[in-house]
Order: structure tokens, then C-alpha cells, then sequence
């Protein structure tokens, strides 16, 4: 007795067995043919030995400045520590990272100050940058976080390319020394530039007491960031030897002080009207902890980054200059 | 020049476009059609007939795009359309919403949210990263594609896990197509049933002058509308033009009376008919819902409070979990009863509750998940949190973490920490303040803990 096929019972749809076989060899071949070729495209991991260490001559090694403006205040500090040219190659392209991880506003005070961010590209520019990047890679979305800010409109209006960051984007840090940051995604964009300019918030941290210029570096890190909370000083440390940020500028206008890094309450705000511009990470870190009442090597990583040597931790050896704006 | 059949494929393209671009683009709710916007249609179709299944409805339009090459065949079923409007209404009645099965627009709406939006994002966002890295790096089209990841393509590609039986349920209905054309419209929908009734008494109406009796307008026709005596069912005729130009001697005409026609002869509802409904409801009644059957495991999007009144609001449309920005509402698949199926639940492992966030609210067509304010919102419970200490790194193996408390967005932070010493160092282990908690799941979100979480919300 002859069974006809199910196929031939469906109106309209007629196909032999060979047809069939062929159907299903031809569907198995491009999935198997796709995966291939998707790996071909975009399997490529690139590995990175971190940026070239650039020391730059400055008149001071900090200048902290005070006023009521953060716009004016961000000149003045840098044009005291002898201007954003040091810095800026014509024609270059510049990062400018603050923290943008949060969904709050800039009254809140667990992002940067969008007019300094603002400033800063104002300068940038000014000194001849081709392209300033301004990017975060958030905590909460990144959409929502880049619009409360403030920080998205005022960097674009000045000029400068704000963007959400790709999840495919990122090379492998590789180091010549022992570091658990071995082979850690780091965005592309922080590592490719001629000039990186750090610009975090002073605020509160729950695990690390402070969140200041070297764990704002954590931005750039892709991967899963909750897994470098274990031993989170060794790796901020080592993460700012890849990156060496070539200016950092602190941004303690507002300043969180309890409940951190989130924050939320406009109790836990204080107004400090400050502004900490250098080129070294730790000293800056390490002032920026002083404002805040704590001792700087009590801060886990700002101990760990003078061990390794990135950097002064002493306040009292640098110099140091005050201004008001 | 079919001029009527060109204007009526103008007029299905527009609005399957701007049914996608709505749903895409914009933040309105699209299922829904405003009481006053229905009754114009309502009004309009009383007017000239059941224009809206032909000229209108998106998923009338994508039927009779996959359609064109199927063979037309006359299936005398379409009363079955009355009785499944009938079992809604009755369902309706007796406080259980099951339109959510039937209605074209939530269909479409579902499988445009849950399956068109990511697997076309997902195919562009590819072919953008393969040209990228093929060519120049930093090239100006990096520049465009950070643009668009602004506009269509998102922030994030989303990603439904079990979108795969909402694409089956919606072939489901095309494979409908291997029996005749517009199989689904002739026979299923009970929204075309609703304007069929209203289209027995419209006023256009279809003329046949000194017809040949060639039978070409009725072995063509798409519904099955045109009786063997040229007469016709003004109730199916969708008014898709077609017999006006297939006709050979031009003699099909749609016009307005002149004078009183016959009036069609009715079929009231029978013994047999009401019968079959109260049946059919009792049958159904697996719809039902009981108390706590599925309200232990489920974590309702923000202000839903009443399990019951939810599940009869949701036309399960998919419109909050295309808009929610993380990703986390996720389509109910096996997770509660069948009454329960394709309406949203936070899975936080896939994302969590934005704090600073009230869109699904505002997207709901239904108001089946409340309209709130941010500020009324960000107190809205939706679970509690619980830490596993077994699991936990700070608890069972003394390491730095508390990435959950860092997360939490309550201003007083709902995940507390206790400071304990060990081995000459101070660990910080959190623990959950239920009092403070909102259960949006962010800690379950960012915990580093494989594969289980060490932080869970439970409902």
C-alpha cells in the first residue's frame, strides 16, 4: 500500500524525498557555514599591553581650585597648571571619561559635573583636538543615565561625540608583570587615543570607602565588573598602570557623603566647591581623600597604587596650588 | 489601472508601517484603539462596509502578503468567527478576559515586540559589526552606527528567551494561509466578526450589471463574499476591489443606493447556538483563575497588585517588554497557569527594574500595569530581596563584594551592611533591609555569582 506523504496532503506544497534531503542538507550547511563565518568576522580578540606612559612637564604637580563656578573653576585650575596644550596634540583625539554610571541628577552628586566635562571639551578643543570622545560604560541604563546627568546635552552641545558603548568593542589587557587583571576586557575607544583625561566625582563608596580617580577607571572595563570587587585594590592599581590617564581632575563640587555610590538624598549632598587637577592619579586620589577627612593609605587601592610605585601618596612633599576662582 | 486596488494597497502598506514605526519608535501604546477612535470605525463601517480588514488591519495586510501565491479555495466555516465572539463576550460576562487569544492587533503587536524589533536589530547590529571590523576601524560609519544605536537599533539588542512560541503561535496563523486565502479572516477573528455584523447594514454596496455568469469575481474572491448568483455576503466583502477589475465585462460597480434594496435575509442565533456557548464555557474553564496558583513564583511589573484584575486587563500584547529599558520584563511562558500566558514578569537575572523608570506604565494600553508617577513609582513594592548565605562571597568564603549594596537605588540603600572581622580584615557582609526593599532586583541583576545568584527577589 502506497502512504502518501504529509507533504503532498498540504495543498499547494508538493516535494520528492530527494527535494527534501537536499532542503534539509542546504539548511544545515549555512547554519553550519554561518557560525563559521560569524566567528571568522568577529571572533578577532585583540590584546592590548595598556597606553604608552607620555610625562608631561606641568607647573605644579596639583592645583586645587575653589569658586562657585565648576565651568570657571575647570579653566582656571587648568590653565594654573599650564594649560590643556601641554596635553592636547593638534589634531589628536582625546577621552575625556567622567562617571556617568548612575541614574541621577547632577544634583545628586553620584555623577560628574556636567560643566566641567563641559569645559574640559570646551578646551580640548580650543588646543586643537580633531575629536573629543566622551563614553561610560554604565551601571544602570546607559540611555536614562546619559540624559539625567546632563552630561550627554552639554559635551554635545560643545561639540564633542557622546556615545553609548558596544559590547563588542573591547581588547584584552595583557601585562608584563603578575596581575589579576590579566587578559580583562577594556574598551577599545579608552586605549586607542592620544590623550585620556579621567574626570571622576568624589563620593562614597561601599567597599572601597571613596570612589575617586582610579575606580572611576572601572568604566572602562567591560566583562563582569562585580568580579573585580574581590581584591578591588590590586586591580585599580594595576588598571591605572594600563591605562595612565594623562590628566585627572576631580570633581568635588558636590560631593556625596553617605550612601554612596548611588546616593539619591539631597541630605547626604555637601557643597565643597572644589576642583583637583594633576597628573598624578595617587596624589590626586590622595588629596581628594584628605578633603573627605580620611587618611589616604587607609583607602585600599591609593596604598596599593604607592607599593607599586604609580605614584606620590604624600601631601605635604608636593606641590601644591590653591586658587580661587 | 486598478486605481482602487493600487489606492488599497497604498492604504494597508501605510498603516502596517506605521503599526511597526509606532511600535518601534515611539512611546505610545499601540494596541489600543480609544473608545472614540473605535466608534468612528465602528461608524464609518456601518457607512461602507468592513473596510477595516482590508484596507486597515496590519495583520490583514501580512496575510495577504504571504498569501499572493495560494490558491483560492470557497470554506464554508466562517460562522465559527460569531461563536468564538460569542465566547468572549460570554467570558467577559462572566469576569474572565480572553480576547488576548484572538485579537489581530495584539497578535501582530506581540510578534512585531518579541520577535520582528530583535531579530532585525539583531541582524543589523551584525552586519554593522562585521563591517566594521572588515573595514577602516574609525571610520565615519562608526559614526552612523553609534547614531542609530540612539534611534532604531537601541541602546541594547533585547532578547526574549522563549520568543520562539510567540513566532510559532504567529506562523501558526499564516500556515492557516495552506487552507485558502485569509483563512484566519474569513473564519477566526472575532474583531472581524464585530465590523462583519455592522457591514450587513452598510450602505455601499456591491452592483453587478448584466453579469455573464462567468463565476471569475467569485472563485477569485479572498473571503469567499460572492454567492453563485452574483449575489453577495456584504457581511464577509472586506471591499479589497479585486472583483471590480477581475471582472471581464466591467460590470462589478460599488455604489450607493439609489432606492431600497433587498434586505439580506438573517440567521438569528439559535437554540443549538446559545447552547454551544454555555458549553464552551464551561469547557474553557481551565482559563479560570485561582487564587495563589500563580501569584508565589512571578514578579508583576511595578504597581500591579491584584494577580486577578491583571490577568483580565492584559491583552498581553508584548508593548511593556518592548519598552522596559533593560530587558527584564519577560514574557510569562510555563511559569504560572495558562490564564497566565504571554503577560509580563521581571526576570531579573535578564535585567532588572530601573528605579528612575515608569515606562510600562505609560505604555500600557490596557492600564492593566497602573499609570504612575516616577516619584509614586520608585515606592512601589514588587518583591523583596533575600540573600543566600551558602552562596554569598562575603558570607560563606570571606571575600570583598558587596556589589548589591553599591546597586541598591534606594536613597538609604535597602541592602545594609555588617562589618565583621576576619583573619585581621574587615569584611563586609550585606544583609537586606525589608522594610526599605522594593524588590526591583537590581542585586539579583549585578551579582557576581554563578550560576545561582546569592541575592534573589522573591515576590
Amino acid at each position: 500500500m502506497r502512504i502518501e506523504s504529509v507533504f503532498n496532503r498540504l495543498p499547494g506544497i508538493k516535494i520528492s524525498r530527494k527535494a527534501f534531503v537536499r532542503l534539509c542538507g542546504i539548511g544545515l550547511g549555512g547554519m553550519i557555514l554561518n557560525s563559521y563565518l560569524f566567528k571568522l568576522a568577529l571572533g578577532k580578540e585583540d590584546v592590548s599591553s595598556g597606553r604608552p606612559h607620555r610625562s608631561v612637564k606641568t607647573l605644579h604637580d596639583l592645583v586645587v581650585a575653589k569658586g562657585e563656578d565648576p565651568y570657571l573653576m575647570t579653566v582656571k585650575a587648568i590653565e594654573a597648571i599650564g594649560g590643556m596644550e601641554r596635553f592636547v596634540k593638534k589634531g589628536g583625539i582625546v577621552v575625556i571619561k567622567p562617571n556617568i554610571g548612575w541614574d541621577r541628577s547632577p544634583e545628586q552628586a553620584a555623577n560628574t559635573n556636567p560643566y566641567v566635562v563641559g569645559a574640559l571639551v570646551d578646551m580640548c578643543f580650543k588646543s586643537g583636538a580633531k575629536r573629543v570622545n566622551v563614553f561610560d560604560i554604565t551601571c544602570n541604563d546607559a540611555k536614562l543615565c546619559y540624559q539625567n546627568s546632563g552630561i550627554e546635552k552639554i559635551a554635545r552641545d560643545k561639540g564633542a561625540n557622546v556615545y553609548f558603548t558596544d559590547d563588542w568593542n573591547f581588547i584584552k589587557a595583557g601585562f608584563d608583570y603578575e596581575s589579576p587583571m590579566q587578559g580583562w576586557p577594556i574598551y577599545r575607544d579608552a586605549l586607542e587615543c592620544d590623550t585620556f583625561i579621567n574626570v571622576p566625582i568624589l563620593k562614597s563608596h561601599g567597599l572601597t570607602g571613596l570612589t575617586l580617580s582610579m575606580k572611576n577607571l572601572m568604566g572602562v572595563c567591560g566583562g563582569s565588573r562585580g568580579l573585580m570587587h574581590f581584591d578591588i585594590a590590586t586591580k585599580l592599581a594595576h588598571l591605572t598602570d594600563f591605562i595612565k590617564p594623562d590628566l585627572t581632575v576631580i570633581d568635588a563640587y558636590r560631593a556625596l557623603v553617605r550612601y554612596g555610590p548611588t546616593g539619591g538624598n539631597l541630605a547626604d549632598v555637601v557643597d565643597m566647591k572644589t576642583l583637583i587637577a594633576g597628573t598624578d592619579p595617587v596624589l590626586c586620589d590622595s588629596y581628594a581623600a584628605k578633603l573627605m577627612d580620611r587618611d589616604p593609605l587607609s583607602i585600599g587601592y591609593i596604598s596599593q597604587a604607592v607599593k607599586i610605585n604609580l605614584g606620590n601618596a604624600d601631601i605635604s612633599k608636593a606641590d601644591i596650588l590653591t586658587l580661587t576662582a | 489601472m486598478k486605481k482602487l486596488v493600487i489606492l488599497r494597497r497604498a492604504s494597508q502598506a501605510f498603516f502596517l508601517f506605521s503599526f511597526i514605526y509606532l511600535l518601534w519608535l515611539t512611546l505610545r501604546p499601540i494596541v489600543y484603539i480609544p473608545l472614540l477612535f473605535f466608534v468612528a470605525i465602528l461608524i464609518l463601517t456601518f457607512v461602507i462596509g468592513r473596510f477595516f480588514c482590508g484596507w486597515v488591519c496590519p495583520l490583514g495586510t501580512i496575510i495577504d502578503i504571504c498569501g499572493v501565491k495560494v490558491k483560492n479555495r470557497g470554506v464554508n466555516l466562517r460562522v465559527i468567527k460569531y461563536y468564538i465572539l460569542g465566547l468572549i463576550v460570554v467570558f467577559a460576562f462572566l469576569g474572565i478576559q480572553i480576547r488576548w487569544i484572538f485579537d489581530p492587533l495584539v497578535i501582530t503587536a506581540r510578534f512585531v515586540s518579541l520577535n520582528l524589533i530583535p531579530s532585525v536589530t539583531l541582524a543589523l547590529d551584525k552586519i554593522f559589526i562585521f563591517l566594521l571590523k572588515s573595514l577602516n576601524f574609525y571610520s565615519p560609519l562608526y559614526d552612523i552606527y553609534r547614531g542609530l544605536k540612539s534611534s532604531i537599533l537601541g541602546v541594547k539588542i533585547y532578547y526574549f528567551p522563549h520568543s520562539l512560541i510567540t513566532l510559532g503561535f504567529f506562523l501558526f496563523i499564516l500556515a492557516l494561509l495552506g487552507i485558502t486565502k485569509r483563512f484566519w479572516c474569513r473564519v477566526v477573528c472575532p474583531m472581524g466578526a464585530v465590523y462583519s455584523i455592522a457591514a450587513r447594514f452598510s450602505l455601499l454596496r456591491r452592483r453587478v450589471d448584466e453579469c455573464s455568469h462567468c463565476m471569475l469575481c467569485s472563485v477569485n474572491c479572498r473571503m469567499s463574499a460572492i454567492k453563485e448568483d452574483s449575489d453577495y455576503r456584504k457581511g464577509e466583502c472586506i471591499l479589497c476591489m479585486d472583483c471590480v477589475y477581475s471582472c471581464p465585462d466591467r460590470a462589478t460597480r460599488f455604489t450607493w443606493p439609489g432606492k431600497k434594496t433587498n434586505a439580506q435575509s438573517k440567521r438569528g442565533i439559535s437554540r443549538a447556538d446559545f447552547l454551544f456557548l454555555i458549553g464552551a464555557a464551561f469547557l474553557l474553564s481551565g482559563f479560570r483563575f485561582k487564587e495563589g496558583a500563580a501569584k508565589k513564583r512571578l514578579i508583576r511589573p511595578p504597581g500591579v497588585t491584584d494577580e486577578r484584575e491583571f490577568l483580565n486587563k492584559c491583552v498581553r500584547c508584548g508593548n511593556c517588554m518592548r519598552i522596559c529599558p533593560t530587558n527584564g520584563l519577560q514574557p510569562v511562558i510555563f511559569e504560572s497557569s495558562i490564564a497566565g500566558i504571554w503577560t509580563p514578569h521581571l526576570v531579573p537575572e535578564i535585567g532588572y527594574c530601573e528605579y528612575n523608570c515608569n515606562l510600562c506604565g505609560r505604555i500600557c494600553p490596557t492600564g492593566a500595569i497602573p499609570k504612575l508617577s516616577l516619584e509614586a513609582k520608585k515606592e512601589k513594592k514588587l518583591g523583596t530581596a533575600n540573600i543566600d548565605k551558602d552562596i554569598c562571597l562575603p558570607w560563606s568564603q570571606n571575600k570583598e563584594c558587596i556589589v548589591c549594596q553599591e546597586h541598591c537605588p534606594i536613597p538609604t540603600k535597602a541592602v545594609k551592611i555588617y562589618d565583621e572581622v576576619f583573619q585581621g580584615r574587615k569584611i563586609q557582609k550585606p544583609y537586606v533591609d525589608s522594610s526599605l526593599c522594593i524588590g526591583c532586583g537590581i542585586c539579583q541583576n549585578k551579582c557576581p555569582t554563578r550560576p545561582l545568584r546569592a541575592i534573589k527577589v522573591q515576590p
